[in-house]
């Protein structure tokens, strides 16, 4: 792939890209979320049509238009999220891609047979619903090697993965390489797993290449530095608006406080197929302080937004506001504990898209609305208008409907709701992802005035750049726990860079 | 661009927005109006083809379903006592679609309901009007523990409450059949029915629903209870703390689990509540003196829980609204009554009916999917 450009917009995903996959070899892409990876591939695979640049297979310049001409050209894909059908077997699922006439005894043998061949054992007849992540992963993988591909591109393959489970997919995926000579591009942002199974690494930051080397030269501490960067170029735009004041971080109360707000302890959550979604999670956040909770995507973070949302039973540990345990999973017990949440998808967990502005306002707070269990239309309204003008959401009134709203003001509806509770806790996960810069520095700015205001701020974002702009303190998720914690002056970015990539052994 | 001139644009456009909004609302509410206009004559040309289609005119067929629902002495009293039952199952309906369940077990409940109303109802002596209201109260407990089953398996087991809703009528058909043929249970004495007959005893005279007369049209009392519950089920859903939780839990059950709505506890709520409604209709029915001779008999429920859903689907979810679908729905129900002097098969009215449905389910899907539609060209625009 040569001078691979692609821009949304005015954000440029990729710039002046350079990657060669070479037959034989597993070339490892890592970056942090949004560095270009995926987009990458997505010109690769067909998904996406570079604006500039052009793709050669063999020496030969391709166009590739769709899934399926790349299918053609050789180039197949292992997609981060299964596309699987999930009530039917094994080999139905691999027959599906298919064209012509289906002949099931040969599809249903070639599964096993290729499978075996593999090292990855899986049952044709079983059905998919039935089977754990892992087993489904193989699943896509024999669907994608039935097609005999020369390229194959694995986005972020472990992600959903046990160590173990992870161990065999590198197992098959060497098979893969040695014995059959395809080209194979692990896309990830665990600087372990590229250390591991990669023969070559491209480290993306921004959307552009910014090292390149075979693996056997590379170390984690130098992947980790790359990756990070030492800039964080977004920091300085900010300052130019003028949303930061100064050159130095707000790192006035580095110390855990004695007597945190919000105490986590030691909190397990494994899903019904045995993955640990929270292992083992603690973490304590005193009043007036910004704890950020930075980490690679699909770490724990979702988990964590939903423990403090009501929305996770734990298998152990407990949260404690103001030292009084809050029942995990039971309905409305965190808000009424006094934690505000802004959720990472706000149609999830947030608002409800059919209904009023005014009614999102109030959600769970109608009784300052009503008497008698009766709510009264008048106040509503009057009420809500005011959060309306406080928050400068802008729509046609508190009776507009809410799913028409632009994200930045669904976020401050949500936003708007929390904060009018005098909450002491404060959750925001992900509070500016899809936003404009407008809606970012709003966002900001009310974070800062809460924490000011002496509430306890949690932080939960992938955005690096965000986490060291606005906490006080900084910890790392990373598969389900906190790995490391560190005030926000004493931020050393390799060692971060290292704790996100899943080394916690490493010390600072 | 500057600030200020940012501003001034984006106001520029609200203003804009707002004036274009005024006219799309206008467009949109003629463009319904002509969706209904023309389904339902789509539906009514059907009707008319499939009746000249089986040797019928079928200016005769809607004059005779006229004359059986509302056009002759007395047709229309009967039509409201007919409604009734439709009406309350319709009641439950949308409370617990509106909780974002789907019960569609109501002709079981309604069953069960009747059966509680008739047992209470024969055996309690006592005052008549206490006896009524016990009777119409232990319709609605039947109802509603038979619609609590399916919501216990629903949260405690995992049970889609879709398939127990509906296979419990089955169990619920049996289970009247039994009380049927049991003395001890709701089968009449031998000396009140002829022998082979398996019917319950009569409800007393003074435990029967009064009647009121108006021009000459009887309908039981019940009939203003129905519209009153109507108007309190409107009222509860839009208006108070406890309806405006159960949309929540219907809208978005993450968010309502969030602010505190449990899943467990409201939507058990609102299968007991939907369950009580159809076990009252069945109560009604019975004391009501429009469907039978005020006794159990085997095939009471006489598809009311099925054509009760229908009502609610079409009033799309609005208890209000409910009340006068309700009332056409028993208008072809009456009217049936009237086809044989036609000569027209009298389930023609089911095929009728069934077109009706269709041609009033047909707007609100169109609606629906082009408002998406638009929902997305406007994001699409943002972008």
């Amino acid at each position: 792939m040569r001078n691979i450009t692609k821009r949304y917009g005015q954000v440029v995903a990729c710039s002046s890209v350079d990657l060669a996959l070479e037959a034989g070899r597993i070339h490892g892409v890592l970056g942090e979320n949004g560095a270009g990876k995926s987009t990458l591939m997505k010109v690769l695979i067909g998904l996406a049509i570079p604006d500039a640049g052009q793709v050669l297979i063999a020496g030969r310049p391709v166009v590739i238009a769709d899934p399926i001409a790349a299918a053609e050209l050789g180039v197949g894909m292992v997609h981060q999220h299964f596309s699987l059908v999930e009530p039917l077997t094994v080999w139905e699922n691999v027959a599906l891609g298919g064209v012509g006439s289906l002949a099931p005894g040969e599809v249903r043998d070639r599964v096993g047979d290729r499978s075996r061949h593999y090292g990855i054992d899986i049952e044709p007849d079983a059905i998919v619903a039935d089977l754990p992540a892992g087993l489904r992963q193989r699943v896509e993988i024999v669907k994608c090697l039935r097609r005999d591909p020369k390229i194959v591109v694995f986005d972020e393959p472990t992600s959903v993965l046990t160590p173990g489970e992870s161990e065999q997919l590198f197992e098959a995926l060497r098979r893969v390489v040695d014995e059959e000579g395809r080209a194979v591009a692990l896309v990830s942002h665990k600087l372990d797993e590229i250390l591991h199974a990669t023969d070559d690494v491209t480290i993306m930051r921004q959307g552009a290449v910014v090292d390149r080397r075979p693996t056997a030269e590379a170390d984690a501490a130098g992947l980790a530095r790359a990756m990070v960067g030492r800039d964080v170029s977004l920091r300085s735009e900010r300052v130019a608006l003028g949303i930061v004041a100064g050159d130095e971080p707000v790192a006035e109360s580095s110390e855990t406080p004695a007597e945190p707000v919000l105490a986590i302890h030691d909190v397990i959550h494994r899903t019904p197929d045995g993955r640990a979604l929270l292992s083992g999670l603690s973490l304590a956040v005193g009043p007036g302080e910004i704890v950020g909770v930075a980490g690679v995507e699909g770490n724990g973070q979702r988990a964590l937004g939903d423990l403090l949302s009501s929305l996770l039973p734990v298998d152990s540990g407990h949260v404690r506001v103001d030292a009084a345990d809050v029942p995990c999973g039971r309905a409305g017990a965190m808000q009424d504990a006094g934690i505000a949440v802004v959720p990472e998808d706000r149609h999830d967990s947030g608002v409800v898209l059919d209904m009023t502005v005014a009614e999102n306002l109030f959600l769970a707070d109608l009784a300052r609305v009503a008497r008698g269990g009766v709510i009264d239309g008048r106040r509503l309204r009057e009420q809500a208008q005011a959060l309306i003008d406080r928050f400068g959401i802008s729509c046609q009134g508190p009776d507009a409907p809410l799913w028409p709203l632009s994200g930045g003001n669904q976020q401050r509806v949500v936003l708007a709701r929390e904060l009018a509770h005098d909450p002491k806790v404060l959750v925001a996960a992900q509070p500016t992802r899809g936003l404009d810069v407008g809606a970012i520095e709003y966002m900001s700015e009310q974070l800062q005035a809460a924490a000011a205001a002496g509430v306890a701020v949690l932080l939960i974002s992938t955005e690096l750049e965000e986490i060291m702009e606005l906490s006080h303190r900084v910890a790392v998720i990373s598969r389900g726990a906190i790995v490391g914690e560190m005030p926000r002056a004493d931020v050393d970015l390799e060692r971060l860079g290292l704790l996100m990539g899943g080394m916690a052994e490493a010390t600072p | 661009m500057t600030d200020v001139a940012e501003e001034r644009e984006v106001e520029i456009d609200t203003k804009r927005a707002a004036r274009s909004q005024a006219s799309a609302r206008r467009a949109a509410i003629i463009e319904v109006v002509v969706l209904y206009a023309v389904c339902i004559a789509a539906a009514l040309v059907l009707a008319a083809i499939l009746v000249a289609a089986t040797g019928g005119s079928w200016r005769d067929v809607f004059s005779a379903l006229l004359d059986g629902s509302i056009r002759r002495p007395g047709r229309w009293g009967l039509t409201l006592g007919t409604a009734l039952p439709l009406l309350l199952v319709a009641l439950g309906t949308i409370v617990n679609a509106r909780a974002g369940l789907v019960n569609i077990g109501q002709e079981g409940q309604l069953l069960i309901g009747a059966a509680c109303a008739t047992y209470v109802g024969v055996r309690l002596g006592g005052p008549g009007p206490v006896v009524i209201v016990a009777l119409l109260l232990a319709g609605v407990l039947g109802g509603a523990v038979w619609a609590g089953i399916a919501g216990a398996l629903r949260y405690w087991r995992g049970v889609p409450e879709v398939l127990s809703t509906l296979l419990l009528v089955t169990v619920a058909a049996n289970a009247g059949g039994y009380g049927l043929k049991n003395p001890s249970l709701l089968l009449a004495p031998a000396a009140g029915r002829a022998n082979r007959n398996q019917v319950s005893e009569q409800l007393a005279d003074d435990t029967r629903l009064p009647r009121i007369t108006v021009f000459g049209n009887e309908f039981p009392i019940s009939v203003l209870l129905g519209i009153a519950l109507a108007g309190a089920v409107a009222f509860v859903l839009a208006r108070t703390v406890p309806g405006f939780r159960l949309r929540m839990l219907g809208r978005n059950p993450r968010t309502a689990q969030r602010a505190g709505v449990s899943a467990t506890r409201y939507g058990m709520g609102a299968m007991l509540i939907s369950g009580g409604f159809a076990g009252l209709a069945g109560a009604a029915m019975l004391a009501g003196g429009d469907f039978g001779n005020y006794q159990l008999v085997p095939g009471f429920s006489v598809n009311i829980g099925w054509t009760g859903l229908l009502v609610a689907l079409v009033a799309r979810e609005r208890a209000v609204a409910a009340i006068s679908v309700a009332f056409v729905f028993a208008s072809l129900r009456t009217g049936s009554g009237f086809l044989a002097a036609t000569g027209v098969e009298r389930r023609i009215t089911d095929v009728v009916q069934a077109l009706l449905v269709l041609a009033l389910l047909i707007p609100p899907a169109v609606i629906y999917i082009r408002s998406r539609r638009r929902a997305l060209a406007a994001s699409k625009d943002r972008v």
